[in-house]
């Protein structure tokens, strides 16, 4: 068993949100050299640069394909996939829900597809800020469908989290861990966190080359693969997530 | 004001009609929010509540804040199992073809006010 440093919550240039400079090849130099083993590339309602990603990390660092999608109630949730083709699959079917951006890209920003290598292969013409037509259930049901791990995420923050929008996690949600921020972790309401009785693990949600790896997850694990990130959330022989 | 009345003051549909009102029921405060979490810090006992958001949770954050009464608008109708759950909490939901501005504005004018007013 070893230790490795992760960070699941990742923007690309292709979340209108997120800066330029948040290129492939970019974001996984600053991992790699912020010692993180492990991380997922989660894009607001897209899987569409996680091949990219995959790819200019070669064997230097694992990249885990997720997606950060906006649930019909402004819910943000993570949705971590056994490989690219899972995700994409499970991105063109959010992608269909959403409208279309219609010039806006000025005002919310570009959506810059890539290759390997950052240079610009398309755009993303979905409004990818917007919600889509799946609900909380629906998209942690979605998620698990194809076998990935569904993540509350920024679960202590004041927008776009299960808390802010439905007051409590509902009965009938069962995530498989839930996202805090690195000033949550740093503050003392991080035991009420715990107190959920789910993993709880922390990331970045970097939208900036300078935010990767201000805060990530210890995982105690084999070797970094996404099996072996789900063993470590089940705490199965000796595995384990905590907060670093 | 009595709730009975302002029901039929807004022309709401009622969507619990298996709820009896009592006759004193009344109302005199509202607040309208779609985030639940404020819902639970900040409505105040006894009001109605206006909003878009009908996710199940939406009753039990009501019943914890002590809401009177939901109004769903922009013709929000949630699932039948939010419905059948209010039914069974007693919480009297209704739904308005208009926008939450405009319900506000018409329970305002009819002298309900908000937490601070
Ligand atoms: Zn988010
Ligand atoms: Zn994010």
């Amino acid at each position: 068993m070893k230790r490795i440093l992760a960070d699941l919550h990742i923007h690309t240039a292709l979340s209108p949100c997120a800066s330029e400079e948040m290129i492939p090849q970019a974001i996984v130099r600053a991992a790699i050299r912020r010692g993180l083993e492990m991380i997922a590339i989660c894009d607001h309602n897209t899987a569409g640069n996680t091949a990219a990603a995959e790819k200019a990390a070669g064997k230097d660092i694992t990249v885990i394909a997720g997606m950060e999608i906006t649930t019909a109630e402004d819910v943000h949730v993570l949705g971590l996939f056994p490989d690219v083709w899972v995700a994409c699959t499970v991105s063109e079917k959010i992608l269909k829900t959403l409208p279309e951006m219609q010039g806006s890209s000025k005002i919310l920003g570009r959506q810059t597809l890539m290759n390997a290598e950052g240079q610009i292969i398309g755009m993303e013409t979905k409004m990818l800020a917007a919600s889509s037509a799946f609900r909380l259930s629906d998209s942690v049901n979605l998620i698990k469908r194809h076998r990935g791990i569904a993540v509350a995420a920024h679960l202590d923050r004041p927008s776009f989290s299960v808390i802010s929008q439905l007051g409590m996690i509902p009965d009938d949600i069962s995530f498989d861990a839930i996202e805090i921020s690195g000033a949550a972790v740093a503050s003392s309401r991080i035991q009420e966190f715990y107190s959920f009785g789910i993993p709880v693990l922390t990331s970045s949600d970097s939208h900036f080359l300078s935010d990767i790896g201000t805060c990530c997850t210890a995982l105690e694990i084999l070797e970094p693969t996404f099996n072996e990130l789900v063993l470590a959330l089940r705490g199965i022989a000796g595995r384990g997530c905590s907060v670093a | 004001m009595k709730l009975n009345d302002l029901a039929e003051k807004l022309s709401l549909r009622n969507l619990t009609l298996e709820i009896q009102i009592k006759e004193s029921t009344c109302v005199s405060k509202g607040h309208a929010s779609d985030l639940l979490s404020d819902v639970l810090a900040n409505a105040p006992g006894g009001s109605v509540l206006v909003t878009i958001q009908v996710h199940m949770n939406v009753i039990a954050v009501a019943i914890h804040a002590g809401v009177a009464s939901v109004i769903f608008a922009s013709g929000m109708v949630p699932d039948q199992a939010v419905i059948e759950k209010a039914i069974s909490e007693g919480l009297p939901l209704y739904t308005s073809k208009e926008s939450t501005f405009d319900i506000a504005g018409q329970l305002y004018e009819l002298g309900l006010r908000g937490g601070h007013g």
